[in-house]
């Protein structure tokens, strides 16, 4: 059994607006005020993600002072039904108000972690049964890889991972928070071009840290103590203490 | 961080704020009643639209879409069984106002059958009985008799809370001992919690103590002026806002005893007259940290509002302010602790935040101080010194009222002055269509647009800035200009007494835009006007004063942009007040 290590990975990632909201403040969206490990893991995840491998944040910095500003927008009250006619604003606006956070600029570091193929979780197949042909079936249901795959390693996952970061290919454009937040990124080599945090230190209260998805009928928020030392956030390990579950 | 600051001010406070479970409520309405339950009468304790506030008494519960009663103390549909009036153009009027009628029936039964279910000793007071008598028992003489009272008509149309009190008492029926002390109970009952059916025992993760523990299903109610009474800060209250599949407020885990600690800090700073002020249509409240920047927080409010007992108040504050920043005061008591300030905001049964600042003390009170530095001004000596927020805003507003100054503009000017940075241009551009609109340059104005201009420059790094009184080495056009104009209108003035309208109101608004078109005329008149003066010296002085502006100005421009055009207002304002000073060196 080969000994396999992460590489850690660094994204610079800035846009006009963002928005990472507080689950309190949900109705009325505030902000907090920097990133949260969840939004960070999503960048990465726009940019590059196979069952095969998982994205762990080890750390933001943020390069921007912080500006708020506050907007009000047209929202719709209903939740959309596939039953229905659709939704007609005009029955169900509901005006939001939100402070969101402005010119905002980060660097996030995140771990590419290699998920060893007996660990992988099966993915369900989604095609009904009737649809599935019998022959192909052991084909797509059955685990074909075993731990000793040849070509099954980090490293292929890390280059495929970086060249996309360099040539600016993803699924989905990356957002900050909120999808509506595009957000632009490039991928740094922190050694060549170190970055200049800036200089505020404080504790920023319990932030989120992401949500716990083991129990899909019952998805529960997980939080630690953030605390922003001269710019840089060290997030915790997720398996640590310092994350609540 | 908002709910965590509020938490620590709880902890900090601790015995001031009241108890777990209590509340102070203004309460407009007390239905007076006999032993027997008969009625004595409906008296109203609003005095300046405003009803007595009774300390002390249980808290109201938290309401969503299904009729849940307060204990004792609630609102006109609860207590008297009012129902809401539908408006009668409305096109279901009828349906509407009879569901209306079926809704307020229910409330009234609600409500009765809260205090029924008293546990027996609590039952056995006379006051108690007396009120299940004027309920029930004794209804004719009791409760069918509340439509002949004095203040019914006014009552129904009422939205605040309605109480009792037995005649010859002082206080009303909610502040009864045994009430308080079931009250405490049940309180306490509900932070462990087994059975009871707001919270349904689910435990998680509270996010302000990072505790795991029971989580709360609703928040309580956070009443701010023009919001409705019930709406809390933290809900949940359409189902687009949910996520994950959870309900109301397990989607912001926040454990029962971490909520009742947050909206008592929060309910006791929006209820307090020292640690909030109105803005507008938004309260702000402030508090600090640590107990020792309390002088702080006194001091406060009156950078930004009016206190209306205490005019003076303001002006003290300052001159406080300024003595403690020269002293070095704040950097000696507190370099660590912070102070807070929250601006709410209703909207449509939610509060929405305006805008949070954090920050230290000191440099809350630099920033400030900086604010008024900026707006200071060559002034009538009877004029306010130091001008707060509602002065400045409604020099920008029509007709002076506040309801006519651009909404955004109050919360954004205000946090300008918290975090150090330019004013919003929406000020500048609005004090000029002002001042055209009106032709008149008031203090006010003036120190508007010179603070704008200085603070901008500053943030830019722009050496340019502008004096507090007539600079006569300035050579910006714009403000050559404005003094040039002035020049006209005081010679005018000298020779014409008693003029109903003159250069000002006629040419102010081309003068300030577009210099060229109006100018040669204006020199022309000024010429005639000269040969007016019957005072040969004073004519010298005024024509010696033209000279030197007009060395100065190499053309008159076509046009000017924004900024030159407040510099003209300040000008022509430098250079009228120049008029009053006294010639010691002329």
């Amino acid at each position: 059994m080969k000994e396999f290590f992460d590489k850690n990975f660094c994204l610079e990632v800035w846009g006009d607006y963002a928005c990472f909201t507080r689950p309190e403040m949900k109705v009325e969206r505030v902000s907090y005020d920097v990133m949260t490990p969840s939004a960070a893991r999503a960048i990465f995840e726009a940019i590059f993600w196979k069952p095969a491998i998982e994205w762990k944040i080890t750390k933001i910095e943020v390069l921007n002072p912080i500006k708020w500003i506050n907007l009000r927008r047209n929202e719709v009250g209903a939740v959309a039904n596939d039953k229905s006619d659709g939704i007609i604003i005009e029955d169900a606006r509901q005006q939001r108000a939100g402070l969101f956070l402005k010119d905002v600029r980060y660097r996030i570091y995140a771990d590419l972690v290699f998920i060893p193929p007996a660990k992988r979780k099966n993915t369900p197949n989604h095609l009904p049964e009737y649809l599935v042909d019998s022959a192909e079936k052991s084909e797509l249901t059955e685990r074909k890889l075993n731990d000793d795959h040849p070509n099954e390693n980090p490293g292929k996952y890390n280059a495929m991972f970086e060249r996309r970061a360099k040539k600016g290919q993803c699924f989905f454009q990356p957002y900050l928070g909120c999808r509506e937040f595009s957000a632009f990124f490039k991928l740094m080599d922190p050694k060549k071009e170190p970055s200049v945090p800036i200089e505020e230190t404080r504790d920023l209260g319990f932030m989120l840290y992401d949500m716990d998805y083991s129990n899909p009928e019952d998805i529960r928020p997980a939080f630690f103590r953030a605390k922003l030392e001269n710019g840089v956030i060290n997030i915790p390990d997720w398996n640590s203490e310092e994350v609540r579950k | 961080m908002i709910l965590q600051a509020l938490y620590e001010y709880a902890q900090r406070k601790g015995d001031e704020l009241p108890e777990d479970g209590f509340e102070d409520v203004e309460i407009k309405y007390l239905i007076k009643i006999r032993e027997d339950g008969s009625l004595v009468d409906l008296i109203s304790t609003i005095e300046n639209k405003k009803g007595h506030v009774y300390q002390k008494v249980p808290m109201r519960v938290a309401r969503t879409s299904s009729p849940k009663a307060s204990l004792l103390l609630d609102n006109a549909e609860y207590v008297l069984g009012i129902p809401k009036q539908i408006k009668e153009n409305d096109p279901n009027y009828e349906a509407k106002q009879k569901k209306a009628y079926e809704k307020a029936l229910i409330c009234n039964e609600l409500f009765i059958k809260e205090i029924e279910n008293l546990p027996a000793d609590v039952l056995n007071e006379k006051e108690i009985k007396a009120v299940i008598a004027f309920y029930r028992g004794n209804k004719q003489n009791g409760f069918d008799k509340i439509p002949f009272c004095e203040h019914w008509e006014e009552c129904q149309k009422t939205t605040g809370n309605l109480s009792l009190i037995l005649d010859g008492k002082d206080s009303i029926v909610p502040q009864l001992e045994s009430i308080r002390k079931y009250q405490r109970f049940i309180t306490a009952k509900k932070s462990e919690t087994k059975d009871d059916s707001e919270t349904d025992n689910t435990t998680g993760v509270c996010l302000i103590t990072g505790e795991k523990s029971v989580i709360t299903r609703l928040h309580s109610a956070t009443s701010i002026k023009n919001s409705q009474a019930t709406a809390p800060l933290v809900g949940f209250n359409k189902d687009s806002f949910l996520s994950y599949g959870k309900k109301q407020s397990f989607n912001a885990p926040v454990s029962v005893k971490a909520e009742i600690s947050y909206t008592k800090a929060l309910n006791y700073l929006i209820g307090s007259k020292n640690n909030r002020f109105f803005l507008g249509n938004d309260t702000v409240i402030f508090w600090a940290e640590k107990k020792e920047s309390q002088s702080f927080e006194e001091m406060f409010s009156a950078f930004f509002a009016t206190d209306f007992d205490n005019p003076d108040r303001n002006v003290r504050e300052v001159k406080n302010l300024f003595a403690a920043v020269q002293t070095g005061k704040y950097e000696k008591i507190d370099s660590d602790s912070n102070f807070y300030v929250l601006c709410l905001s209703p909207n449509s049964g939610r509060i929405s935040v305006r805008f949070w600042e954090t920050g230290k003390v000191e440099q809350f009170a630099n920033r400030i101080k900086q604010h008024f530095d900026d707006f200071e001004i060559d002034r009538a000596p009877y004029e306010a010194e130091y001008l707060n927020l509602y002065q400045i805003l409604s020099a920008t507003a029509l007709e002076h009222k506040m309801e006519n100054v651009a909404p955004n503009l109050i919360g954004s000017v205000m946090q300008s002055v918290l975090k150090g940075l330019p004013y919003p241009a929406t000020l500048q551009q609005q004090c000029i269509r002002r001042i055209r609109a009106e032709q008149k340059v008031t203090r006010e104005r003036a120190a508007i647009l010179k603070a704008y201009i200085n603070r901008f420059n500053r943030y830019k790094n722009i050496k340019e800035e502008v004096s507090v009184s007539l600079d006569r080495n300035c050579t910006n056009k714009g403000y050559l200009l404005g003094r040039l104009f002035a020049v006209f209108e005081k010679v005018q003035q000298d020779t014409h007494p008693g003029l109903n309208a003159t250069i000002t109101d006629r040419f102010y608004g081309a003068a300030s835009t577009n210099p060229v078109t109006v100018f040669a005329q204006l020199i022309k008149l000024n010429q005639h006007h000269l040969g007016n003066y019957e005072n040969k010296g004073l004519r010298i002085t005024r024509e010696k004063e033209i000279g030197e502006i007009m060395n100065s100005i190499e053309s008159f421009p076509a046009h000017l942009n924004l900024n030159e055009q407040s510099q003209f207002a300040i000008g022509y304002y430098h250079e009228k007040q120049s008029f009053f000073e006294k010639t010691e060196n002329k």
